[in-house]
């Protein structure tokens, strides 16, 4: 099966190391509801270090919602934090893990990352 | 307050209400109570036997909780009641209001006593601009609970009022049938809880870290610690003593733990728009308090860190290593109707980040939080030669990603007009202002001496210094009006000079990027009449195109302007002219009762005889409490070196004896002490010695 969330939690296992995440050190499970039933997906962080399971166990910050809409985070079209004040996304536990975690999220499709330049104005190049 | 509104806070709580404690609100109307950005009751109405009750006095007993004195009838000057209603309101979660009603006839009465309520939940933009709701409202009466709720698809926000009295409920409110005996007393207890609900979750508030359930008793003792461990000022000019008493409590209100903070707070930027984390203000407030207090600081560094910036997003003008510029929590946001969830369009909090986390550590000497930061100030510093150098030319400069909500001035004067040439015309766009390229220079010397001192990347500091050396040598050709000898304000989008004379010169001196060649002639501005009022200087230079006394960002002077100026001042060795700019805003903080406003008009002080405030919602405001208090660092010249404690004072002559004792940081607790010898004689003074109002 490939969507945009296994892909994003299979991205997260082969990344490894996140150095976004260097000074972190916890857990963070995923429940993502869909057709009645619902995916488990447990990032554990040591230090930076990912690793990512099914584990169905405790975790410092759990994150519920629906998985058509994490679908949207996977890919950058849905933005966590404003998903969270509208309670599409709901989250419980740590919330300063929460605004550490929510830097897995890709930035919105559009928008490209530029290179650095010395030599020309980098709002021609968008 | 001098527009009739009674505020009392907690966190990003507050209740707006009128003399009588009622709230009648409309959409536009800015009472009510709020929280996270959302108002949660737009009406509370309290009626006994069906009428409007009569303030006889308010008392602001602490600035989370008031006292309502009325009685019954309205319009009448002639008061003559055998009932007293008292109604006492604390912030906290929502608010308790203690509702007592005191018969002082010797017949018992039998009462009506109603308390109308309802709620618009409107998002502070919302009541800001005037907008429509797209949700759904409903009420409900729930186990003896009034639920007052707003749904707006997943989106959902309640209200909760309930009492501790028997009551009759209804979807307006609650109604009480009470009969008091001769000289007796009835009492109930009202409790209003705001919810943030997600949709088909039991009750899973958004908590505001350690403010939120906070009794009123630990509230109490939460401020009594505050003032007690904050240094102690003794000095011969009494109202200096009130502002800095004023300051500290002002600042204790205006702390709030964001929900990541774990309970530690960080400074709000003003009441009662700005209860949010601000990049900017946070930092700039948190610099200026410093010499009072570590631990705004402290948390400022570590929540701006958490939200640092890390991917490129247009809406939201985020950049990897940018510091946020303001987050929202209301409806607005959450439907990404507006940017703030949150929004990064802010071009000088970056930098601002690393000159506070060194001059933190300077003070604290808090190397465990410079190392558990490094990452963040590293990606602040490659930011700002990453993606704020827009136009190729090595200066920070400007331009929104989000052309339909975003903001177009990132600089801290952000009004529209605040950048112009001294015709009036304005440039277009990117626009680098001087002042970030002064900031960009502090956050490269600082880095460098963290890298070297504390992350031991010497090739690391070598790097930034002379990237630091060679902005410096760039900025003081490129932005220098040899015939006008000032910097201009900024750079056009062609590299051309904005050529109006602004106050910005002066946080040029205190970033360190002027040639010391130049400071003199800047120095001469700043004081000079142009810029010079008499009370402090102005943002903007009387006899520019767009110079105006009352205009926001173009004329009028700012409290918090002028205490970094006054530093930068000092920084350059010109000691009497920072002296005459604390005696003139300290002089200013007299006429506000100890509590400096945003900004006051930049009339000639000569001409008014007192500051002319300018009309704003914000009051107190973060970065103006805190004036007061860089401006008693920048007289009594208090600048850590290594270990120690450097005091040299330099005190405007009519201010006498100065001892500010018990000042923490990482010598412990140390003691300063001065005395007024600068003489200030060019403006009429207030203090003791001086001509008296």
């Amino acid at each position: 099966m490939t969507d945009a969330t296994t892909e994003f939690f299979e991205e997260l296992d082969r990344r490894d190391h996140e150095p976004l995440l260097a000074k972190v050190s916890a857990t963070a499970r995923f429940e993502l509801s869909h057709d009645g039933a619902t995916d488990h997906w447990l990032v554990a962080v040591d230090r930076g270090n990912l690793t990512v399971s099914h584990h169905d166990g405790p975790a410092d910050l759990m994150l519920r919602t629906e998985r058509k809409l994490f679908d949207g985070m996977a890919t950058g079209q849905v933005n966590a934090v404003a998903a969270l004040l509208r309670g599409a996304l709901v989250v419980e536990g740590d919330w300063e893990l929460m605004v550490l975690i929510q830097r897995l999220f890709p930035g919105p499709p559009r928008a490209r990352q530029e290179p650095t330049t010395t030599t020309t104005s980098k709002r021609e190049k968008r | 307050m001098s527009d009739g509104l009674v505020k009392i806070l907690d966190g990003n709580t507050f209740v707006v209400s009128d003399s009588r404690g009622d709230i009648e609100a409309s959409l536009t109307d800015p009472t009510g109570l709020f929280s996270f950005d959302t108002r949660f009751l737009s009406e509370w109405v309290l009626t006994v036997n069906g009428e409007r009750l009569n303030p006889l006095s308010t008392d602001d007993l602490e600035y989370f909780e008031t006292r309502f004195f009325l009685v019954p009838g309205t319009g009448t000057v002639y008061v003559d009641s055998k009932l007293s209603v008292i109604r006492r309101r604390a912030v906290a979660n929502g608010f308790n209001e203690r509702l007592a009603i005191l018969n002082h006839d010797e017949q018992a009465v039998d009462l009506t006593v109603r308390i109308d309520a309802a709620c618009d939940f409107a998002d502070l933009f919302e009541v800001k601009d005037a907008l429509q709701k797209k949700g759904k409202y409903s009420t409900r009466i729930e186990d003896g609970t009034l639920v007052l709720a707003y749904e707006r698809g997943t989106f959902a926000r309640a209200t909760e009022i309930s009492a501790s009295a028997p009551a009759q409920l209804d979807e307006n409110g609650l109604t009480f049938q009470v009969r008091i005996e001769p000289h007796g007393e009835w009492m109930t207890d009202l409790d209003v809880v705001t919810a943030m609900l997600a949709s088909g979750q039991t009750q899973n508030r958004l908590k505001a870290g350690g403010n939120r359930r906070r009794g009123r008793a630990s509230m109490e003792e939460n401020l009594s610690r505050w003032l007690a461990d904050a240094p102690r000022l003794e000095c011969d000019w009494d109202p200096l003593k009130a502002t800095y008493r004023r300051s500290l409590v002002d600042l204790a209100a205006l702390r709030f733990s964001p929900p990541i903070a774990g309970g530690r707070s960080l400074p709000a930027a003003g009441l009662p728009w700005f209860m949010t984390m601000f990049g900017r203000d946070s930092i700039f407030t948190s610099l200026q308090a410093l010499p009072f207090t570590l631990e705004l600081a402290a948390t400022t560094l570590t929540a701006l860190g958490n939200w640092q910036g890390t991917r490129v997003d247009d809406f939201r003008d985020e950049e990897p290593g940018r510091i946020l510029h303001e987050m929202r929590y209301g409806e607005l946001s959450a439907f990404e109707e507006r940017p703030h969830s949150p929004y990064y369009g802010c071009a000088d909090a970056t930098a601002l980040y690393v000159v506070l986390l060194d001059e933190y550590e300077r003070w604290s000497g808090d190397t465990k939080l410079v190392r558990e930061l490094e990452l963040e100030a590293r990606a602040a510093l490659t930011w700002i030669d990453e993606y704020a150098d827009l136009q190729g030319n090595g200066y920070v400069s400007y331009q929104r990603r989000n052309e339909e909500t975003g903001l177009e001035n990132q600089c801290w004067k952000d009004s529209w007009d605040s950048i112009s040439y001294r015709d009036g015309r304005l440039p277009g766009f990117p626009r680098a202002t001087c002042e970030l390229q002064g900031y960009a220079y502090d956050a490269k010397i600082r880095g460098a001496r963290l890298a070297r001192t504390i992350w031991k990347d010497p090739a690391y500091a070598d790097g930034l210094e002379q990237q630091a050396a060679n902005l410096k040598r760039r900025f003081n050709r490129d932005f220098w009006l040899e015939d006008d000898q000032y910097f201009a304000l900024a750079l056009d989008e062609n590299g051309g000079k904005v050529d109006a004379l602004s106050s910005n010169n002066g946080h040029l001196l205190w970033s360190g990027i002027v040639d010391k060649s130049k400071a003199k002639a800047v120095v001469r501005h700043l004081m000079g009449p142009r810029l010079f009022s008499g009370w402090g200087v102005r943002t903007m230079a009387e006899g520019d195109g767009r110079y105006n006394p009352i205009g926001y960002h173009v004329g009028t002077v700012w409290p918090f302007d002028n205490s970094f100026i006054a530093w930068g001042l000092r920084n350059y060795g010109f000691t009497d002219e920072a002296a005459q700019i604390a005696a003139g805003i300290l002089d200013a903080a007299e006429f506000f009762d100890g509590r400096l406003p945003e900004a006051f008009a930049g009339y000639e002080r000569r001409l008014t005889k007192y500051p002319v405030q300018y009309p704003t919602a914000c009051s107190p405001q973060a970065w103006s409490t805190g004036a007061p208090l860089l401006l008693l660092r920048t007289m009594l010249g208090l600048e850590p070196i290594g270990e120690h404690l450097v005091v040299d004072p330099a005190l405007p002559v009519g201010i006498g004896r100065i001892e500010l004792l018990d000042i923490p940081g990482r010598w412990g607790r140390v003691d300063a002490f001065g005395r007024g010898r600068v003489d200030v004689a060019g403006t009429p003074r207030r203090r003791p010695g001086g001509p008296r109002r």
